[in-house]
């Protein structure tokens, strides 16, 4: 088991999210779309530039920045 | 509508729920072709209004824009609330609601679900894409999702046009109950505050204006910013403040009210979906998984995206053109016939040169309008416009925009009109006024006759490093210079007047879906209607005003001055000649002299085209001219009449040839004299430093409408009339050789790159801030917009000229 935040997730794993962070408008957004505590979530993809990133949680597909993903501590249960 | 209440068989309700649900197709499907576009002052999104109706009744549909969440931090994201407890005026407070919950990803769905049950409005749930969810193994017990949340839910497929009937009866029979208010556990210090802070509202009810509701503390506690925040802040003052962060202290208990919130939300659904959805793990990739690895693979889907987007540029820029000049050609057309049919006069130019001249000058820009929409209402049906903003956002970040404002800002290249109007596609309303306060910095189509013309006329043709052509060098440089001031600009924007704390880019990638026609159809339908309503007065209005400062005071004494000098020119010349008209007299001798001449200039314009150097182009033009000769020569050897009506054609080309000059000096002499010309003189001194005089300042000025303008008036104030289009070698030699009061040239390279820089920048479009004022509904954006890139063109002008001219240029 290893802790870490979402942005450093690699492509194709997944982790529970531990904690979500921010500021508060950001924070506020991230959690509405599904990324809160308890939640799983995988890496589907990344842009072709490197950023954003591509991930699935709640069953549909969520693009997001990696500095937003940073907000999002998770933890890898493999 | 207001009577809604009294009278049973009138009712409103509001359509609300996430963007890419379906609700859209579900409003058309309910309203049909009865609907129009709500005014919501203040706000950049918009909201439809149409009518369905069901047996006896009649029911007004709002639906409002697409969000995720009630939570208001914006004017945008304030219009939901807003409109669901009826505090927009004119727009009627809905009995209820209709919320659209997307079956395949129904826990996200509800999060704003249960935010709208909040209110108690009686509401439907219409519950959209059970196939879509069935085809990943979700399936969806109907009846325990209604009784769990207790209201009534209706499975439809609005596209198929299934589950509407039910939809509407279940509504109607709704409506004639009171709604139920949905009661979530939230933890204790929370709910405390909750109340807390709607009895201090209530207190406070008074001094709003409006009976606030338990709903709406929730938010307020929740969001702690916000135009609700705002107002409550004016009318409560510094007392009300420090008692709202105290309740918000004690709400929190140390953590973040959001993640209260969410928690709770998110776990009341959570139990809710154990019983009410089951899900069977489906082996292998779902078909928007496998499309999305080809979509945003690194090299194939960046090779599509750049298919796609030069696509979309090449069609907006060119593909548009002939009907563009369709428009162009039968306005003239229009304008040629009525002005055949009135004497001439202010009347006669009012119509042509004002009303039908500004119509024709409304209608130009449909074309480039409904092509981009065309492309953004199939892709954004289709989902790829979700894709293509994912690909784009890093590289539009750096500007301070997000992905989404990639293909308004790729569409300004062509046209400013789209590209603004494109910009519904961002959700982020900073970014959003962002992108349409830079759309005008990219160089538009509108801008390339002024360029051709003074990079033909100034830029010598050489090659530089041995293969690159200077005069597309300098062409391209020109592009450049738009976005080299955009991109500051951006950023002192998003840093500045824009600025707020984070502007996230979280974004849904819905699943593929394939586009519905009749989606796309309403959609052009809108847009095209909604320029012209909207847009197409204002643009209409200033391009008779600007006719107007062109065309007065028009003077008789130049009038009497050029009609004099006419009279005394066609006193030279005999009666039948005078009174030949090719028209009229078809089949006189002087018109099949005339018929011949025609061939041969036509032949000469062809050769104009189709000839690769001055060489071949003089031969061409010296072969054509025997052609012609010959023919008229074999004309004349037929009779004595033959041969005396060759010499009075010559006789009658010589006179037209004088009173087309006569004319172009009258048409020079009144713009000269005209308040535009006055004012042309009046700015003389701020020109000065450009390297402009009067006559260049003037064309500036009447540029302002539209600034294509410039060549046209620069024709008419040379005079060679009118007509003068960038390609004409006339102009170019005039204006090549245009002096100054003192002999020097007027024109220099120097004065040519400072026109250009000028242009480049300017917001000479009416257009443009009349879809700006639409686009942002206030005159705010369009007045700054105006004013920065004007005083920018200037800067920008000056340096140039400054900085060429101390080069030698």
């Amino acid at each position: 088991m290893s802790t870490g935040t979402l942005d450093k997730l690699p492509i194709g794993k997944s982790a529970r999210i531990l904690d979500v962070g921010g500021e508060a408008a950001l924070q506020q957004r991230l959690l509405e779309m599904g990324l809160l505590p308890g939640v799983d979530v995988t890496v589907v993809r990344q842009a072709p530039l490197g950023d954003p990133i591509e991930v699935k949680v709640m069953g549909y597909s969520l693009s997001l920045r990696r500095s937003e993903a940073a907000n999002v501590q998770i933890e890898t249960t493999a | 509508m207001t009577e809604g209440h009294a009278r049973h068989d009138r009712h409103v309700i509001a359509l609300m729920g996430n963007p890419n649900t379906g609700k859209s197709s579900l409003f058309s499907a309910l309203t049909g072709t009865r609907q129009k576009v709500a005014n919501f002052p203040g706000v950049t999104v918009e909201a439809k209004i149409g009518t369905a109706r069901f047996e006896n009744s009649e029911i007004t549909v709002i639906d409002l824009p697409g969000t995720y969440s009630m939570a208001a931090r914006s004017p945008d994201e304030r219009v939901a609330t807003d409109a669901l407890l009826g505090r927009i005026e004119g727009t009627p407070k809905p009995d209820g609601v209709i919320i659209v919950l997307d079956a395949s990803s129904l826990d996200r769905n509800l999060y704003i679900g249960t935010q709208i049950l909040e209110f108690g409005l009686p509401a439907v749930v219409a519950l959209t894409m059970v196939d879509v969810a069935e085809s990943r193994g979700i399936t969806v017990d109907v009846a325990k999702l209604s009784e769990t949340l207790g209201v009534p839910v209706v499975v439809i497929n609005a596209p198929k046009g299934r589950g509407l009937d039910d939809l509407k009866s279940t509504l109607h029979r709704t409506l004639h109950h009171p709604g139920k208010v949905l009661e979530l556990d939230y933890p204790d210090d929370f709910l405390r505050g909750v109340n807390t802070l709607y009895n201090e509202l209530c207190d406070l009810g008074v001094k709003l204006g409006f009976k606030p509701t338990r709903p709406e503390a929730l938010r307020l506690l929740v969001d702690g910013a916000g135009p609700f925040f705002d107002e409550c802040e004016e009318v409560g003052g510094e007392e009300f403040i420090s008692k709202f962060f105290e309740i918000r202290e004690k709400a929190a208990g140390g953590r973040s009210l959001s993640m209260h919130e969410a928690q709770t939300r998110y776990g009341a659904i959570g139990k809710w979906m154990q019983e009410v959805k089951q899900t069977e793990t489906r082996e292998g990739r779902t078909r928007t998984d496998i499309v999305d690895g080809i979509l945003t693979h690194k090299f194939w889907g960046s090779l599509v995206f750049i298919v796609v987007m030069g696509l979309i540029f090449q069609s907006i820029y060119s593909w548009s053109g002939p009907l563009m000049d369709a428009i162009d050609g039968s306005f003239g057309a229009l304008g040629e016939w009525v002005g055949g049919m009135m004497s001439d006069g202010a009347l006669k130019s009012l119509v042509v040169d004002g009303v039908i001249a500004g119509v024709g000058g409304v209608l130009i820009f449909l074309p480039q309008i409904l092509v981009l929409f065309l492309f953004i209402a199939i892709l954004e049906d289709l989902g790829y416009m979700a894709r293509a903003a994912f690909l784009m956002d890093r590289l539009m970040s750096r500007f301070g925009l997000n992905g989404r404002s990639f293909i308004p800002m790729l569409s300004g290249f062509a046209c400013a009109i789209p590209a603004i109007m494109g910009t519904r596609v961002i959700e982020d309303r900073n970014t959003r006024l962002t992108t349409i306060f830079l759309a005008p910095f990219m160089s538009c189509s509108a801008r390339l006759p002024v360029y051709v013309l003074f990079i033909a006329a100034f830029v010598p043709q050489m090659k530089v490093l041995g293969f690159i052509e200077l005069q597309g060098l300098v062409l391209f440089a020109m592009y450049w210079v738009g976005v080299f001031a955009a991109i500051p600009t951006a950023l002192v924007l998003k840093k500045g007047i824009l600025k707020s704390k984070a502007t996230p880019f979280l974004l849904e990638l819905p699943s593929y879906k394939t586009p519905r026609l009749k989606a796309v159809g309403r959609t052009l339908w809108d847009r095209g209607g909604s320029f012209i309503k909207r847009a197409g007065t204002i643009i209409l209005a200033v391009s008779v005003l600007v006719w107007a400062a062109g065309y007065f005071p028009h003077s008789q004494e130049v009038d009497d001055k050029y009609d004099a000098q006419l009279a005394e020119v066609e006193s030279a010349y005999a009666d039948s000649i005078l009174e030949f008209n090719p028209e009229e007299d078809a089949d006189s001798l002087l018109a099949q002299y005339k018929a011949i001449d025609d061939a041969h200039e036509e032949r000469v314009a062809e050769a104009e085209e189709a000839a690769e150097d001055d060489d071949a182009l003089e031969q061409a033009i010296s072969e054509s001219k025997a052609e012609r000769n010959a023919e008229m020569a074999k004309l004349a050897a037929k009779s004595a009449d033959a041969e005396q009506a060759l010499s009075h054609y010559a006789d009658w080309k010589a006179l037209e040839e004088r009173r087309g000059e006569i004319e172009n000096l009258r048409g020079g002499e009144h713009l000269e004299d005209s308040f535009l010309g006055r004012a042309g003189h009046v700015i003389e001194p701020a020109v000065e430093p450009l390297g402009w005089d009067w006559r260049i300042g003037m064309a500036a000025i009447a540029s302002f409408p539209a600034r294509e303008v410039i060549v046209a008036t620069l024709g008419t104030i040379f005079n060679l009339g009118g007509d003068e289009d960038e390609e004409s070698e006339t102009l170019r030699e005039v204006v090549k050789n245009a002096e100054r009061k003192d002999g020097s040239k007027l024109f220099t390279l120097a004065t040519a790159l400072s026109i250009m820089v000028f242009f480049a920048l300017c917001a000479q479009c009416a257009a443009t801030l009349a879809v700006m004022r639409r686009e942002t509904n206030s005159w705010k954006w369009p007045i700054a917009s105006f004013l920065y890139m004007t005083v920018l063109a200037y800067i920008g002008a000056l340096v140039t000229y400054q900085v060429a001219h101390a080069l030698g240029g």
